[in-house]
This record gives C-alpha cells, structure tokens and sequence, in this order.
C-alpha cells in the first residue's frame, strides 16, 4: 500500500513540507515587520489568532464564501495591524528597542484576552470552505488547502519581494529599515511606511490564522503563542528581516521537524527545532538564506536600551523599607504576605536577570529555565540522597550558575535580538530535556512529595516563616549586587552594554565578563527555583514555563534595566496587580495587559530609571 | 444575564475581602472556595464548572437543601496563583471546603498549605496519583487512571478484538499514568503494544508521527488525550489515508469533539462515565436542566462539576457546615447519588471514590451511540 524504494521517508517529507507551510506564512509576516521596525513583534500569533476568528464569524454570522471570508480578514486585519502600529508602538520610536518589543508582548496579551472573552475560551470548528479534494502522493495525501497555504506563502513571498526592490513605497520602505532618519531627511514618510508594513504584515497574519484553522477545523483562544515561537524560529533560520529567506526557513523547520519524528519519535520534535535553531545561530547568525558578506541587520554599536538618570533613593530610604518588610508578618495578613513571598521569590529571578539583560544588555528570554534548573537540583538531592534542604538549595545555586553558563556560552559572542532569541531557544531546550529524560527528572510525572524549606533543621512552613527567608534572600542578593556594580566589575559589565567593540578595544575580555554575569544571575535564579519548588512541594517541567520568562522581563524592564531595587519594585507591582484586580475575575487579565501597556507608553526607562 | 450576576456577585464578594468585612457573608449561605482557571489557556474548564455548580446549587436550594454559595478565584491554573488563592481561602473562615485546581501542577502546589490550615482540598479533576497522597485534607472524585485503563483495555482487546495496539498519548502526568496502565493491561490481555508516542498539550500537526505509526503495522490506535487533541488527530489519520480503528479514553467524550472533528471522527470507539443518553434516571434528571438552562447538552466536566456540589451539599446536611465536619464526613458519608458513579462512597484510606459507571459507546453517522457489540472490520 505504502510501498516505493523511498518508502516513508517520501511520506516523511511530505508531512515536512506541510507543516513548514504553515511556519512560513508566520515567518513571512514576522520577517516584514522585523525588516523595517527592527522588532520582533510578539503581537504577531495574536494577530493570527483574530484572523482565524474574523474568519469564523464571517462563516458563521454572514454565510460568506470563501474569496469574500479571506477578503474580510485581509480588512480586518489588516486595520488591525495599523492601530497596533498607531496606537500601540509609534509613539515609543525613538525611545528604546527594548520598549516597543515589550509592548507587542503587552498588545499580545490584551488581544488574546478580548478574544477569549468575545468568543469563549472553548474551541470552535472553523470547516474549511474549499472542495476537500485529495491527492495521492507516497501513502498518504495532500489536499486543495494544502496547495492553498503553499500559494498563498509562495505568492505573497515574491509580491513582497517585488514589492520591496521594484515600488517606490518599497524603496521607502526599505529605506527606513536601514536608517529611520536618514530616510526622513530625505523626505520619506516614515510613519507612514511603518504603517503599511504593520498593516500588509497582519492582513498576511490573519490569513494565515484562517487558513491554519481550517486546515485543522479548530481555532481557539491560545493557538497565539505557539504561532509565535514556530514563526520566530523559522524566520532567525531563514535570516533575521528576510522575506525570502523566511519560507526556506520554515519549510526547513518543518522538513528537520519531520525527520526528528521519524527518527526518534514524537516527543523529540521541538527539541530538534530548538536545537535547529542553536546551530543556525552559532554557524550562521544572519541566516541560511542571507549572503554571508552582507551586514548583520542590527546595529554593531548602542544597545537596546532606553538611556536615562536613575531616581535616587537614599539608603535609609531602603533601610527603612526592608524594616517595614521585615516587621509586617507581625500583622494578621497571612494573604498579602503569600503575595509578597511570591513576588518576592519572582523578585530574585528579575534581580538575576536584571543583571543580565540590563547591567550586560543581554536579553534572555528563556530565564525561567535557571528556575527549573535549581528546583530539579535541589528536589532531586533532596529525594534521591536524603541532603537537608538548606544544603540542598545552597547547591542547587551553585549546579544552576555552571550549568546555565555552560548552556549559555553558545550565545556569548551574540547581540542583541540574537541572544533573546537563542536563549528563548534554550530556555525551551531545558524544559524538554526535563520532560524528556525520565529516567533522572521522572518526566511528565514531575517530583512529588518535595520537603519544605529548611534551615539547620528547623522547617519552614507557616507563610511568616517563608516570608522572612523570600526577604532575606532578596536583600542578601541585592545588596552583593548592587556592591559588584559599584565595583570595577560593575564597571566592565556596562562598558559591555554601552559598546562591545570600544571595550574590547580597552581589553574588556567580554565573553569572559558575560560569563560571569550569566553565573552570578544563575546562582540567584538557581536558590530561587529551589525555595519555590520545595515550598511547593511539587515540581513538574512546566511549573517555570517561557511564559514565566516573559514575565520576568517583563518586571525587569517595569523597574528600570539593570536597577536592582526596580526589579524587586517590578515583581512586587507584576504580581500584586493580578490579585489587586480579582475583583474584576474574567476581565483582569485584560486590565493588567492594558495597565502594563500604559506603563510602557508613559515609563519606557522603568520605574526607577536605568543605571 | 446570567454570567453578569456572576460577575457582579464575585465582584461584591472580592470588595467584601478586601475591604475585611462579613458583609457579604450575612446571608446564612455555606460558602465552598473554588480554585480554577477562568481565564488562560485552560479557561474553558472553569466556565464550565462554573455551569453545572449554579445549576446544581439552584437546585439544592429548591429542593429546600442547605443555602450555598461558591468564591469563584481564578488561579489560570497556574502555581504561583493557586498558592496565594490558597492562601486567601484558608484565612477565610466562612469557607469550609476547597474544590480544585483544574491541573495538577496548580492543586499540588496548594496542597500544603490547605493540609497544614486543615481546609480540605477536594480535587476533582486530580488523577495524578499522588494528589491524594499529599496530605489527609486531599480528597478527590476524579477517576483514577489504574480503574479507566484496564476497562479500555478491556474494551479494545476483548471488545473490538485489537491485539496488536499503538498508543498516542498526551505528555502529560495524567497522559503518561494513562498510557502506562493501558500498556500494562492490554498486555497483560494478551495484546501486543507495538507503539507508544507522546505529544505536547498545543501540538496540532500530527502527520509524522502517524507516518512512524503506520509503519509498525499496527492494528489499532489508542488515545489517551482530550476531545479537541483527538479530533485533530482523527482528521490527520483520514488525510493519511489510514484504516486503522480507533479507541479512545472517556475524556473525548465530549459534544466538541464531533463538532470539531467532523467526518473523521466516524468510527471513533469510547466509554465514558457520563453518557447523556443513559436511562438512569439521575443521568437523565441532570441532562433536562442543563439543558434547559443553558440550551446544550453536557460534557463530561460539567457532570463532574454538578456531582462535586451535591456531594457538597451532603456532607453539610449530614456533617454540619465546619471545616473538621466537612472532613470527617468524607470518610464516612455513603451512597451519595451520582451522576457519574451512580453513588459515591470515598475509601478512606485512599481518600478516592471507586466503581466508576461504563458506558461503550461509538461514533456513528456523527452520533455517540451505545457500542452495538460489533467488532470492526479490517
């Protein structure tokens, strides 16, 4: 039946080329807009999910066919795309590059959240409108939708390559993504060019929502943030910005999808997209599809992030804070103290990461894997040798700096969205390799019965007791690190930041000195994971998850980059503002989304500034 | 209207605690604490149980039983929150039960906290096997996996006469227990378990790894997964041109997964503890309102949600409305009806219900139908 010397590998190919059909219309959209903003826009997996849901109501409400369906999601979107624009990232330009990026994870979040309560987070058939036709190819088939996806992706691919090398608008266009005010000088409409990227980008989105779901015949509310990831995969393969460059990056992502299934089984396949990834952005950093001599997109020299005078807060100030901290488990407040030991526990992931992302401007997105790391160390010493806790967690800081620098060290020598990329990369890496490797971390079954926090043998159970340890941490840590940037340390870390090249030219050993952020950051996130998972008592691969990454840049950057009392500040705010907005239950989400896009219009430096 | 009175009653109660006031609580109303997702990825639980408690306590006050009220708080089944929900719902002494989280992940994280303030925890969506082992206060209703799997065992080796079997499996702590009691009992049937593949809980493209399972020629498929994963992976065993029959665990039991499936879900076989059709009379009494008040047919949360507040409901008419009550009466309390035990009565010692009611059912002409005792034809 399924015969052929090629035999299934014919059928594996196949599958390949289907599936990275659908990555490359992500791609595509996503390559656009990183082309001309220089951002990778989070926003674009919602903007999809919101096509595929035009579509459906379009289907469903108004009984259109098919050429009209697509045309309305192509308007809708399209209008869509140009109010994120207007509304959400022009008036941040200029800024920062690390502002608007934010912003899109903001934008992402409110959109997902208005489409979960429009339309019920329960997921809806979306029955494809083409003639289900089915063609024969190996031992399977492929069907009309099939052909639909590969035209549209392929066609849209070579319009835009037309579009951008032979229009005029194209030249603007690309004039303004080698230089924004360059292009102004000589009399390009900038604002308008960003606007009609935003809005061919998410018209392209949103078809490819629409048409993803009716290949499946299902949408929902969450289909967003996967969309994203396999998008951004697949556009850093085929090169950062490359039109072209993103539909071979995605039919590569999916073909190298396909054969990790057929080798090793299903469970792998992510972990070979990841490490897909890795490999392409240490062999070939501007893309498979991108000639070699030609300039990395990004800028050498500035940094992502927003300059600007920190507020001073004098030492008493904070003194006097971390003794109203330390005095308030006297008070009968048993909720708000869980909230703070929480957002205090978040509190020291934000620290490790605000030393790295702010201080060395190295952008992880993958930070919460530090937290798994230190968690699965100490709960595994803890139940397979019997160690007490306090030991425990004392080594699992340690396990966490070496082997966070260790998976790191592939991203040293990169920059800027680069090293976010590569560590969101890494990051998922880790938790794969958690689920995947039951032998030593007991796979999807995760690790029960975890004891509580201890020390020298006295257990840490009531929410007073936690309190006070959360605290005691965070000041311990922010006070060492606020010494190691006042030293020359400090010094050579931002030297990093501010311009690579200059302080190698002074003889700044940067991968060294990145390396030594990364292992200080990690031995914080490291404790961190390792109280939490223990207060716990119950640890599985997704308990620090890519979401919880995102958060705590999030909280970083609501502090200020590299501002040490910010970052405690971000996570205090980021995790009292959800149970501050209970009250409003199905809408609080929707409200934090919209407060933190207000905060970033108003505040893009942070709350306490830069350092 | 219904959703907004919710909401507005959510919002006074939130005000009312935060503020620290009783206010809200003078009504003489039992109050039971709800930890579950009601938004996030898992969303559509919540809102699920969310139909069947204000039924089930509509119902409860008409038939004169005791006064109840719920605190809906949502922890998008995530540990961080369901900790601090725990928290709060343990501070608060009007509330005398716990039911949640939705995951296993978000309930476990809690279940210390519950265990040492001495709130029961009731789990009813907890299969993990060691839920219950967290502590005396976790209770749960949820069918364990090492009852539902040798039945479908059972059902695919003896019933559909399948003997050489390949497992496709949600990657997940519930999917991996499933999947590893199954091979187990189909094995231990005589059935051969030629292969086993996990997926992730978002993955959707499935066309490879029914490639991979294609070609160690098995002679039916096995699902352990939730209605929406299964109707995608039904429409992909279509597209490849596979014949292979399919036997799915109850959990794709769901009016979704023929919405959502379409053709491709013809053929599909599957028990379920709740099966709408079911002549018993509690089964039928529990479809007719839900029904009628929300104008479509129940899944299998819903039902497991409406059981979880009538068992509430019990144990405070036999056990009092206390904290140390409500704990006692679970070991004690007998042969509250059901819908989708027919009675529940917990073993204390495992603090789970056994005895699980079984349905076979098939798709047929896009239809869950009562499994006609034929075997299919390959």
């Amino acid at each position: 039946m399924h015969g052929g010397v090629l035999g299934p590998w014919l059928d594996y190919t196949v599958n390949g080329l289907i599936i990275g059909n659908i990555y490359a219309l992500l791609a595509v959209g996503l390559a656009l807009i990183f082309g001309v903003a220089n951002l990778i826009n989070f926003a674009h997996g919602s903007v999809y999910t919101v096509g595929a849901y035009i579509g459906w109501a379009s289907i469903t409400y108004l009984h259109t066919p098919l050429p009209i369906t697509l045309l309305l999601v192509l308007v809708g979107c399209a209008l869509l795309g140009v109010a994120v624009e207007r509304v959400g990232l022009r008036a941040l330009h200029g800024r920062s590059r690390i502002a608007p990026l934010l912003a899109t994870i903001g934008i992402s979040l409110v959109l997902d959240q208005v489409v979960q309560l429009v339309c019920s987070p329960d997921p809806r058939a979306l029955p494809s409108q083409l003639p289900d036709l089915r063609f024969h190819i190996g031992g399977g088939t492929i069907g009309t939708l099939d052909l639909l996806i590969a035209a549209i992706g392929l066609t849209s691919a070579a319009a835009l390559y037309v579009f951008l090398r032979f229009s005029k608008l194209g030249w603007a266009v690309r004039a303004t993504a080698q230089d924004q005010d360059a292009a102004r000088q000589m009399g390009v409409d900038t604002d308008r060019v960003n606007m009609t990227v935003f809005a061919i980008a998410s018209a392209l989105g949103g078809i490819s929502g629409v048409l993803v779901g009716m290949y499946y015949n299902s949408i929902d509310p969450n289909m967003s943030f996967d969309a994203t990831l396999k998008g951004v995969v697949a556009m850093m393969i085929g090169g950062l910005g490359n039109v072209p460059g993103a539909i071979g990056g995605g039919l590569l992502l999916g073909l190298t999808e396909s054969y990790g299934i057929a080798l090793f089984g299903n469970s792998y396949r992510n972990l070979f997209a990841f490490a897909l990834l890795i490999l392409i952005l240490v062999a070939a950093p501007n893309g498979l599809f991108t000639r070699r001599r030609q300039l990395p997109p990004e800028p050498l020299t500035g940094t992502f992030i927003a300059r600007s005078r920190p507020v001073r807060v004098p030492g008493w100030a904070v003194g006097l804070l971390i003794v109203v901290a330390g005095l308030l488990p006297l008070l009968p407040v048993p909720y708000l103290l869980q909230t703070l030991t929480n957002a205090l526990l978040t509190g020291l992931l934000a620290l490790s990461l605000t030393l790295v992302a702010g201080t060395v401007g190295q952008v992880s997105l993958g930070h919460a894997a530090l937290l798994a790391i230190g968690g699965y160390a100490s709960g595994l010493l803890a139940l397979d040798f019997g160690l007490p806790v306090d030991l425990t967690v004392l080594l699992a800081g340690f396990v966490t700096a070496a082997l966070g620098t260790l998976l790191v060290y592939p991203a040293l020598r990169m920059h800027g969205h680069y090293v976010s990329i590569a560590t969101l990369g890494i990051g998922e890496i880790v938790a794969l390799v958690i689920l995947n490797w039951t032998g030593l971390t007991h796979g999807a079954m995760g690790l029960t019965g975890l004891p509580p926090p201890e020390i020298l043998g006295h257990e840490l159970t009531s929410v007073g007791a936690l309190y006070w340890l959360a605290l005691a941490l965070v000041v311990v840590m922010g006070l060492l690190q606020t010494r190691l940037l006042s030293s020359h340390l400090g010094r050579a870390w931002r030297a990093i930041r501010e311009d690579e090249v200059a302080a190698r030219a002074y003889g700044v050993e940067a991968n060294r000195y990145k390396a030594l952020a990364f292992g200080f950051g990690g031995f914080g996130a490291g404790v961190s994971g390792a109280v939490t998972a223990h207060f716990y008592s119950y640890l599985d691969y997704s308990t620090f998850n890519a979401q919880l990454s995102i958060l705590a840049l999030t909280m970083v950057i609501l502090g200020g980059l590299g501002n040490v009392l910010g970052a405690v500040l971000g996570s205090v705010v980021l995790v009292s503002l959800p149970e501050a907005f209970r009250v409003l239950a199905d809408y609080r989400m929707l409200i934090y989304g919209l407060v933190l896009l207000l905060l970033i219009r108003f505040r893009p430096q942070g709350l306490l500034g830069t350092v | 209207m219904n959703r907004r009175s919710i909401l507005k009653g959510t919002a006074l109660l939130g005000a009312a605690a935060l503020l620290g006031s009783r206010s809200a609580a003078a009504d003489d109303a039992v109050t039971v604490g709800v930890s579950g997702p009601l938004t996030g990825p898992n969303a559509q639980y919540g809102a699920q149980w969310k139909a069947s408690f204000d039924l089930a306590i509509e119902q409860i006050a008409a038939a004169g039983g005791p006064a109840i009220k719920y605190v809906f708080e949502d922890s998008q089944s995530d540990p961080r929150q369901s900790v601090t929900v725990a928290q709060k719902f343990v501070n608060d002494p009007s509330i005398v039960m716990e039911i949640g989280d939705f995951s296993s992940t978000a309930s476990m994280a809690a279940s210390p906290i519950y265990q040492r303030a001495k709130l029961v925890q009731f789990g009813m969506t907890n299969s993990h096997p060691d839920f219950t082992k967290g502590g005396d206060y976790m209770w749960s209703s949820s069918i364990t996996q090492a009852e539902e799997q040798p039945n479908l065992a059972d059902y695919a080796v003896n019933g559909l006469g399948l003997k050489k079997l390949a497992v496709l499996h949600l990657n997940t702590d519930w999917g991996t227990t499933a999947k590893n009691f199954f091979v187990k009992a189909a094995q231990d049937k005589g059935a051969e378990v030629v292969a086993t593949e996990g997926f992730l809980p978002n993955e959707r493209d499935f066309r490879s790894t029914l490639v991979r399972i294609r070609d160690a020629n098995p002679t039916g498929l096995v699902l352990e997964a939730y209605y929406g994963d299964a109707a995608v992976i039904a429409r992909q065993v279509r597209d490849l041109g596979l014949k292979l029959p399919i036997a799915a665990v109850g959990s794709v039991y769901s009016p979704k997964l023929l919405e959502l499936g379409g053709d491709a879900v013809n053929g599909i076989y599957t028990q379920s503890n709740f099966f709408p059709d079911d002549p018993r009379p509690e089964v039928q009494a529990f479809v007719k309102a839900f029904q009628a008040k929300y104008n479509r047919a129940p899944d299998g949360f819903n039902a497991t949600a409406y059981d979880t507040m009538n068992l509430f409901a019990a144990l405070v008419k036999q056990f009092g409305a206390t904290r140390e009550g409500i704990h006692e009466g679970l070991a004690k309390i007998k042969d509250v009806p059901s819908v989708v035990y027919g009675t529940i009565t917990f073993d204390p010692a495992t603090r789970r219900v056994a005895g699980a009611h079984y349905e076979r059912l098939e798709v047929k002409d896009d239809k869950f139908v009562l499994w006609d005792g034929s075997k299919p034809a390959t």
